[in-house]
């Protein structure tokens, strides 16, 4: 092993609500190195490699770089280190051009004045160096997101980045740009960088990374070398028990269609067709899943079925009546129960009590009033029902949200939907960035609702393993269209899935015949 | 309730009180530094508004406008909606009521009749004006902030243009519209201490909108909105209907401060410019933490810091103005995060230590 | 009715055009720096507010320093002043974490005492004017030849310095936005703060920097009300020009330009209500209203055709592209 360019010392990280992030990790980044650092979601990753690039501070531990102490205040002093983030979520300015944004913070400048000239044609050099294929004049919001990955590595490189965080670069790819990106990665390694790779997906950590540090619950496990382990061990060490990645469900039985989506045309604010000639039913009893690279309409789609967003023309039927112009308390009406995307924006109220975000949907109907007024017995008992039912860990009822830690909060949003008694339930991202055992008790409910009380689902999700095992149908969706439809979604392969999100295949209506 | 709870409801208490003694001790310092009798004058700010029953009943009679003003604007806050208009409701409830009142006055009804009718024009009022900036947001998008501060400029010559052209009174030397009928004036109670009617007005506005706020569905519609409004939408309210319903409410009980203010303190109406109790109402809300059951402590303690300026003023000449300085620093003090954020963290940051001590100890044993 | 015409045809009549369009022009001067500052602010992704009590500090700002040393000590002393009133807004909102909105309510409020209170500490008199001080005012300049060309000449040639200033500030503005690194960063801010942050802007100092620069604004625009507009200082005077200036603002969605020309539209509206107060039977009450009833006029109005617009493009290709 080469010289260590990082070490990261008993780093302590407690958050304001109590909750501990980090406990007195210890790791060491090598030369020359891609280091993986892996854990279930939650497990304190982010916040650790946040704490290295200077966006959160820790009350106890120390950073070594070259072996020599730094402080990081805030990001600027990292940058200074050498040390570059790439976060999950990209951080770039959609209305300036390339060069803009990887020159912005240390722009060129000629008389005083910012030099847009001397930004292009930096941008282009160390692309032109590193192979990064991307044009600096062009507008980043018209970027792929691949592209718009690039831009995020240059805008490290171009600040004399040694050491470079990615964190779940791959989680928002194809494989085909997940390859290209690991090609990328090595040539960056061979050119004498360091890259810590934050990934869940265990094959990436095995081909690319030499050493590996597990986090778990916020403390670290250990560093190995990935030579020593297999994915199977890995796993073990990561969540302290074999994966459960297999869902035993028996066979649909669909009956009527539930939801009939047809033709349906949105069109954003820039005049862009999001949603474009969308067509496909779900029928009662059966788990519709959605694959596909994020932003190509699934995010638009829960907007439009949950009535958040409208849509210029086409249909959708829910029960047999249109939710055209329909606000979303009319649709929930007509048996809609909703898990929105973002937990803390749609789906929970933080500051308000779990009691209150529980009956959010219903607490004006007749049974939870008397009269005028509300009837807290009534719904104080229906809320600690639910609170034991779904074992929401919390001091009880009054409790607020935020308190909570992540798994918690989504069991308070299920709690919700579960319950209301749709026929007909739109799960977005329903298990992202939760503890396992969440995962799989919501991943379980929406099958066991299905099997047992028919109802419909449609399941997005950013996470293969879970689009592929919980549904029955799976939709492939590429540019605001279905691009491929398949009857068994445990049958098909990531491969043949990425092919059809990157758009190197594509199945004509004829094809589909009989899957949408 | 665990730990983090009970150090955050503590610490946020005790910010409040930091933040008031901070502010309350800046204007001693004021008034310490620019008299030239200090003790004399500290002495007035801190104890004149206790110096004698006519005080103490100014005080209290202050601090009932302030009161209803205050519930008016928990209801803009508790919605997030800073719909200013509460300021200018109260100057055009009073000169409506005064305008109802000498016009129905042939008819001598009764008190019994007669001021609840003057209650009704006043929520009519109230609910009329606030509906203005609330539908322009509503169906425009049109900033409330904006278009509220201007209507208030727009009403305060309105009101004027009443005054002068429709009820004035040209007997008098001064600006003034003629004296309401007395079936119209609300008695003063409690004898020498000359706290007017309007205390059993206040303290009923005070329970209904409690009970509202914290007891109807309306209620957990609005604290609902306020937390949350894209979490609301999400579940099935109507926002921007719950948003603007709040906002006629908060626009009918103005009114009701306005009308309570007139009939009870006045027999005329003189304004000829807003009175500054829209503002008054905010900061109250602002201290209150837009709880309205906190409404009238908070709405004391700005009557008490208001009627010490004045003893100030006129007994040790200084401009009572200082007062708007230190109402500044209250609302700021009060409403900002960071302020006492580090002593929290600390605190939380300790406890959370110990707990995982204990826990870890426990471990051991076992 | 009839009276009401009649009266309007007579006002009308004696107007004095040249003078009313040159009125016009005068009174937008304190709308275009407002307007500007608020594009800057509004640019760094902050509304605000506080531009009111901010202009309002500086005009009693120009009115004290003046006193000590003339016209130009005066407008210097407002600029200052202007810029303190920026760094203590943003230092609560940014430092301090306070919501924005309740800040500037906070600001604008103590500034409407604090300045009446400030005079007393000065004159030691309870006085809501500054009637006890000496008066100033900014120079008037004609610029040669160009005042000669008949109607501009006069409506735009011979005006008050800050007018030019302000004519002037408007390109400033635009070119500090568009061609300078601290221009980029600041829309970087306002756009994604988190981005910004990301690759070491500091957003919290950008935000000062905004806050400088709209308050070197607001202290012209301050400047201009106490030595221009009128020689003195009153007690609220600036009577909601700020916040009309926020609304030219935001009506042009903090272009500089656009901001400049919802300015003058306001100038007329102003000018319209103090000519027909001297020349007509008119109430003046209801002139009076006449700048604050148009705001919120044009807001609508503005807002109206944001919102048809963006339902023709979710509607409207939808149609053409099929």
């Amino acid at each position: 092993m080469a010289d260590e360019v990082l070490r990261m010392q008993d780093i302590t990280k407690i958050y304001p609500n109590g909750f501990v992030a980090n406990k007195d990790i210890t790791f060491g980044v090598g030369e020359k190195e891609i280091h993986a650092l892996v854990g279930e979601n939650g497990a304190g990753k982010t916040t650790l490699m946040k704490i290295l690039f200077g966006m959160e501070s820790c009350q106890e531990g120390k950073i070594f770089i070259n072996g020599k102490e730094e402080k990081m205040q805030n990001p600027l002093d990292a940058i200074a280190k050498g040390v570059g983030m790439v976060h999950q979520h990209f951080m770039l300015l959609p209305s300036l051009s390339v060069a803009e944004n990887v020159t912005l913070g240390v722009e060129p400048m000629k008389h005083g004045l910012f030099d847009f000239e001397a930004a292009v044609k930096q941008t282009q050099e160390i692309a032109d160096k590193y192979n990064f294929n991307v044009d600096a004049r062009r507008k980043v919001a018209d970027l792929s997101v691949g592209q718009m990955q690039k831009v995020e590595i240059l805008k490290a490189l171009i600040k004399g980045a040694k050491i470079l965080i990615l964190d779940e670069p791959t989680a928002v790819l194809t494989p085909q740009e997940t390859e290209e990106l690991f090609e990328q990665l090595m040539k960056l390694r061979d050119n004498g960088h360091s890259v810590i790779f934050i990934s869940h997906k265990l094959e990436e950590v095995m081909r690319i990374c030499s050493r590996v540090t597990i986090l778990r619950h916020g403390r670290c496990m250990g560093t190995h070398d990935t030579k020593d382990l297999t994915e199977a061990s890995l796993s073990k060490l990561m969540v302290g028990r074999d994966v459960v990645l297999k869902i035993e469900k028996e066979d649909p039985t669909a009956g009527k269609p539930i939801v009939e989506i047809k033709d349906v045309v949105k069109i954003n604010a820039y005049g862009k067709r999001v949603l474009d000639g969308l067509s496909f039913t779900i029928r009662e009893g059966e788990v519709v899943g959605i694959a596909g690279v994020e932003g190509n309409g699934q995010t638009e789609l829960s907007d439009v079925l949950c009535g958040m967003g409208g849509f210029a023309t086409g249909d959708v039927l829910l029960n047999s009546g249109s939710i055209k112009g329909k606000s979303v308390r009319d649709i929930r009406e007509m048996g809609l129960a909703y898990i929105a995307e973002d937990r803390m924006v749609h789906g929970v109220a933080a500051d308000l009590s779990i009691k209150t975000n529980i009956v959010a949907d219903r607490f004006d109907k007749k049974e939870f009033r008397h009269g005028l007024f509300m009837n807290s017995k009534k719904i104080d008992e229906v809320v600690d029902g639910y609170i034991k039912e779904f074992e929401i860990a919390c001091d009880g009822r009054n409790q607020p949200v935020r308190m909570l830690s992540g798994g918690n909060i989504q069991k308070v949003v299920v709690a919700r939907e579960f319950t209301s008694g749709a026929n007909f339930i739109l799960a977005n991202q329903p298990t992202r960035g939760i503890d396992v055992g969440t995962a799989e008790m919501i991943r379980k409910t929406i099958v066991r609702k299905s099997r047992t009380e028919g109802t419909a689902t449609l399941l997005i999700s950013a996470d293969l393993n879970e689009v592929l095992e919980c549904s029955d149908r799976l939709l492939v969706m590429r540019k605001g269209k279905v691009v491929g439809a398949f009857p068994k979604a445990n049958e098909v392969s990531e491969e043949t899935l990425g092919e059809y999100m990157l758009g190197v295949k594509e199945m004509t209506l004829e094809e589909m015949e009989g899957l949408l | 309730m665990n730990k983090t709870q009970k150090i955050e409801v503590g610490m946020e208490l005790l910010r409040i009180l930091a933040g008031l003694a901070i502010a309350y001790a800046t204007a001693l310092i004021i008034l310490f530094s620019i008299s030239q009798e200090p003790v004399k004058i500290i002495q007035l700010f801190v104890a004149g508004p206790f110096s004698s029953a006519r005080r103490i009943g100014s005080l209290v009679n202050l601090a009932i406008p302030f009161t209803i003003c205050g519930l008016a604007m928990c209801f803009m806050y508790a919605v997030n909606k800073f719909n200013l208009v509460v300021e200018g409701i109260f100057m055009i409830s009073a000169c409506m009521v005064t305008w109802a009142a000498l016009s129905v006055a042939p008819a001598n009804l009764p008190a019994g009749v007669m001021v609840p009718l003057m209650y009704v024009v006043a929520i009519a009022t109230g609910t009329l004006v606030a509906f203005i900036p609330a539908i322009l947001d509503r169906k425009f998008k049109a900033n409330v902030v904006v278009v509220s501060l201007m209507l208030n400029s727009i009403i305060g010559f309105f009101c004027t243009w009443i005054l002068r052209y429709k009820i004035k009174d040209s007997s008098i030397s001064f600006i003034g519209s003629k004296e309401i009928p007395e079936s119209a004036q609300m008695a003063s109670i409690f004898g020498k201490f000359r706290i007017q009617s309007g205390l059993v007005v206040a303290l009923l506005c005070l329970v209904v909108v409690s009970v509202l706020f914290y007891k109807t569905p309306f209620g957990w519609k609005m604290r609902m909105v306020g937390a949350n409004p894209n979490f609301s939408k999400a579940v099935g309210l109507s926002v921007v209907s719950v948003s603007f319903g709040a906002q006629l409410l908060g626009g009918a009980v103005a009114g009701v401060a306005g009308a309570t203010e007139m009939m009870g303190n006045y027999t005329r109406f003189q304004w000829v410019a807003p009175t500054g109790h829209g503002f008054d109402g905010l900061l109250v809300a602002v201290l209150a933490r837009r709880n309205p059951v906190l409404v009238p402590i908070a709405a004391l303690f700005l009557a008490y810091i208001r009627i010490g300026a004045d003893v100030v003023n006129t007994t040790g000449d200084i401009p009572t103005e200082f007062v708007t300085v230190v109402q500044g620093i209250i609302i700021l003090l009060v409403a900002a995060e960071s302020f006492m954020a580090g002593t929290k963290n600390r605190i939380i940051f300790k406890e959370a230590e110990k707990d995982l001590k204990a826990k870890e100890a426990a471990k051991a044993i076992a | 009715m009839c009276f009401f015409k009649k009266a309007m045809r007579t006002a009308i009549m004696n107007i004095n055009w040249i003078e009313f369009f040159a009125t016009a022009v005068r009174l937008a001067t304190p709308l275009v720096f407002a307007a500007l500052a608020a594009a800057i602010n509004s640019k760094a992704g902050m509304f605000n507010m506080g531009i009111e009590g901010m202009m309002l500090c500086s005009a009693l700002g120009a009115v004290i320093f003046a006193q000590m040393g003339g016209v130009w000590v005066g407008l210097l002393g407002a600029v200052l002043v202007g810029l303190l009133s920026g760094m203590i807004i943003s230092f609560a909102s940014l430092t301090g974490k306070t919501d924005l909105y309740l800040t500037c309510i906070a600001f604008n409020l103590a500034a409407t005492g604090g300045t009446v209170f400030i005079m007393y500490l000065l004159t030691g008199e309870k006085s809501t004017t500054s009637g006890a001080m000496r008066a100033y005012e900014i120079p008037q300049v004609s610029i040669p030849f160009l005042k000669d060309i008949p109607f501009i000449g006069r409506v735009l040639f011979q005006q008050s310095l800050l007018t030019y200033l302000a004519a002037f500030a408007v390109f400033a503005v635009w070119f500090l936005l568009k061609k300078t690194r601290i221009g980029l960063r600041l829309r970087s801010v306002g756009e994604n703060p988190k981005a910004a942050e990301s690759v070491g802007i500091s957003v919290t100092k950008i935000g000062y920097i905004a806050f400088a620069i709209s308050g070197i604004l607001c202290g012209f625009a301050g400047a201009f009300m106490s030595m221009s507009w009128v020689t003195f200082f009153m007690k609220n005077m600036v009577n909601g020009r700020g916040y009309i200036g926020l609304s030219a603002m935001n009506m042009a969605s903090a272009n500089p330009v656009g901001a400049a020309l919802a300015s003058l539209f306001f100038g007329f509206s102003d000018a319209a209500a103090t000519t027909l107060k001297t020349q007509s039977k008119f109430p003046t009450e209801f002139l009076e209203m006449i700048p604050y009833v148009a705001t919120i006029l044009s807001i609508v109005v503005i807002n109206l055709i944001r919102i048809v617009k963006l339902r023709r493009v979710e509607k409207g290709s939808a149609v053409t592209a099929k």
